[in-house]
């Protein structure tokens, strides 16, 4: 009894125990599931050069706006402006490189509508997080007025300058600026060289048939992999769970509790952002509609993902995996025919409250059960 | 004892509007001891504990350490003058790691801001092996801790950051009784350190009793008695705890009931 203390009781794991603890694990079993019956179902064809591809394009997208959404939920807050945000921030590059930079500045680069346009909605990301943290309003009721202003502003500038709703028909920007080839262009074209030189990825004429992915695959590993490093290796990552755990505690530590909280409403509308412009330069068109939704297909999939919905909790390689089982599941239509579209929206909501269960469990095993 | 207290506080009074919450409360604490602050709810424990750490300031009296007159505009002057609370709820963060809860807020990180991990889980396990507590794993989630353990991490967090006074505000309370005493042996390993002074406030008088130096008994805002252990028999100790009341006359007016 003497000898024997608290910490004892603490069992020591195995490597594969301590893997089955990992809060991605469940997330990872059902991508697995997701991406051998989609293989099956489409008989390969999800899986095929042109297939790989679309799916890493949809992937990819939701990726994007959900690490931004889990990082800013690990904090304790939530932003539903993403959605709005994407289009705010689409309507306003498609609508520089149409019309020329505001006040009559002349003719706008895609650099410049790029940078003029992340400029703007960082600043509303700013003034969200600033209204969240000095109102202490809830961040839902906070950024579901911008839902409301950010789609309003849109459509309101497109009728206003453009006269139309969408804008399409723009120059194909890629061919003459590496930047908007940097983000609307392809990546990673090694991959899909190496497969025609190994024998596959051939078109009917015995060409090679896929170039490569789409660009927003290179930025979303890039906003992912930094969203996982600072999470889990800085200082800032360790504030960011402090904030989200307990405001209370973190603050009476001496973290910057309210710089954290409006730096990841920058944050989530950075993502926005990217998504918009990566969207802008491949298709070269931008109507007011874009990105509807997109801010609670964001949080379904941080909450798949691992994330806790109070804060304090959650994981970037989770998300991740999250991402691809979301983005398979949407785009299986295009892969079974005979599946009804619809049942993507019957599966997420599935597996959301599934998550949303298994998460409860993880944060009571962690917690001890309080 | 020759030796001049290392803190020493002077006719505190602390009134808010019309309320006098500190009456004029005195006390000298000295490294290497244990001031055990006593009262019963409502006796203005808290207001001083608040006032000693810089949450609120005094409206009259003085507070000086090592000798030299010291004002608290802000929880941090506090910090920064070597004066480390430890409330009850112990600013402690349960889904976290033992090693984040102790470095939250002040992390060793590189110019980049990359954590230094080893580093902090070696403090950490050092640090909490220092008074006392064996963890096995500092990665593990303090969730997973008992409340004792907790309570040390809180300490060990405060003295490793520079607190030269350590306040403990109820560090038994809401705890089981093997985990109090756990508790009481830490505090204990604590000053034989020599080098720190600690209040202790509860209102257990037996727990005051087995590790106390010195005690001050508040009621109603003011100092109603205070002595040394020796000065202080066990029976004044109780009558104090009461607020003054005997108990004595408690059972006389128990029994007219």
């Amino acid at each position: 009894m003497r000898d024997r203390s608290e910490s004892d009781r603490l069992k020591k794991e195995t490597w594969l125990q301590r893997m089955m603890r990992r809060p991605e694990i469940g997330t990872f079993a059902v991508m697995i599931i997701i991406i051998a019956s989609l293989a099956l179902a489409s008989d390969g064809r999800a899986f095929n050069a042109l297939g790989l591809k679309n799916n890493i394009a949809i992937v990819a997208q939701f990726g994007i706006i959900a690490t931004g959404a889990a990082m800013l939920m690990i904090a304790g807050e939530f932003d539903l402006s993403i959605g709005s945000m994407i289009g705010f921030a689409g309507m306003s590059m498609a609508m520089m490189l149409k019309w020329g930079l505001p006040f009559g500045l002349g003719e706008a680069t895609p650099f410049m509508a790029f940078a003029i346009t992340m400029a703007m909605t960082l600043g509303f990301g700013w003034i969200i997080g600033t209204v969240v943290v000095r109102s202490g309003l809830s961040s839902f009721i906070v950024t579901l007025a911008f839902l409301f202003f950010l789609r309003g502003l849109t459509e309101v500038c497109y009728r206003w300058i453009n006269q139309s709703t969408q804008i399409s028909g723009l120059p194909d920007y890629k061919e003459t600026s590496w930047f908007a080839d940097f983000l609307g262009g392809e990546v990673f074209g090694w991959f899909y060289d190496f497969w025609f030189f190994a024998g596959g990825n051939v078109n009917r004429r015995g060409e090679q048939w896929v170039e490569g992915f789409d660009a927003r695959f290179l930025w979303w590993l890039l906003i992912a992999f930094a969203a996982y490093y600072v999470l889990s290796r800085t200082r800032v990552g360790n504030w960011i769970f402090a904030t989200g755990d307990s405001k209370e505690s973190a603050r009476a530590n001496g973290v910057p509790v309210n710089s954290v909280k409006i730096g990841l409403f920058m944050f989530t509308a950075f993502c926005a952002t990217m998504f918009a412009a990566c969207q802008v330069f491949d298709t070269n068109t931008s109507d007011a509609a874009k990105g509807n939704l997109m801010e609670l297909y964001a949080i379904a999939i941080a909450v798949v993902g691992g994330t806790l919905m109070t804060g304090g909790f959650g994981s970037i390689v989770g998300v991740a995996f999250g991402a691809v089982t979301v983005g398979l599941v949407a785009n299986a239509v295009f892969f079974i025919p005979w599946i009804d579209g619809s049942w993507f929206r019957v599966f997420l909501g599935a597996i959301l409250l599934a998550a949303v269960f298994a998460n409860e469990s993880i944060r009571k095993r962690i917690t001890g059960g309080i | 004892m020759a030796k001049p207290p290392y803190m020493r506080v002077e006719n505190l009074v602390k009134r808010f509007g019309p309320f006098t919450a500190l009456g004029g409360v005195s006390l000298d604490v000295h490294a290497g001891e244990i001031h055990a602050l006593l009262g019963d709810n409502g006796a203005g424990k808290s207001t001083l504990i608040k006032t000693l750490s810089g949450v609120h300031e005094p409206t009259e009296g003085q507070i000086y350490i090592e000798g030299a007159p010291v004002e608290f505009k802000s929880p941090r002057d506090a910090t920064n003058a070597g004066i480390g609370t430890v409330y009850q709820d112990l600013a402690i963060n349960p889904l976290m790691s033992v090693t984040r809860n102790f470095f939250m807020g002040r992390e060793i990180a590189n110019a980049f801001g990359t954590l230094r991990m080893k580093e902090m889980d070696g403090i950490t396990r050092d640090e909490m092996l220092k008074i006392g507590i064996d963890i096995s794993d500092p990665s593990q989630a303090v969730g997973t801790m008992s409340g004792g353990q907790r309570q040390t991490l809180a300490i060990a967090r405060a003295i490793y950051f520079g607190a030269k006074i350590l306040i403990l505000d109820e560090p038994t309370s809401a705890l089981g009784q093997k985990q109090q005493m756990e508790v009481l042996k830490t505090v204990m390993r604590v000053r034989s350190r020599g080098d720190i002074a600690i209040i202790f406030i509860t209102h257990n008088e037996i727990h005051s009793k087995l590790v106390g130096d010195r005690y001050t008994f508040l009621a109603l805002g003011k100092v109603i008695g205070s002595g040394t252990r020796n000065s202080l028999a066990g029976e004044d100790i109780r009558r104090l705890m009461a607020g003054g009341a005997e108990i004595a006359d408690l059972e006389k007016e128990l029994s007219e009931i």
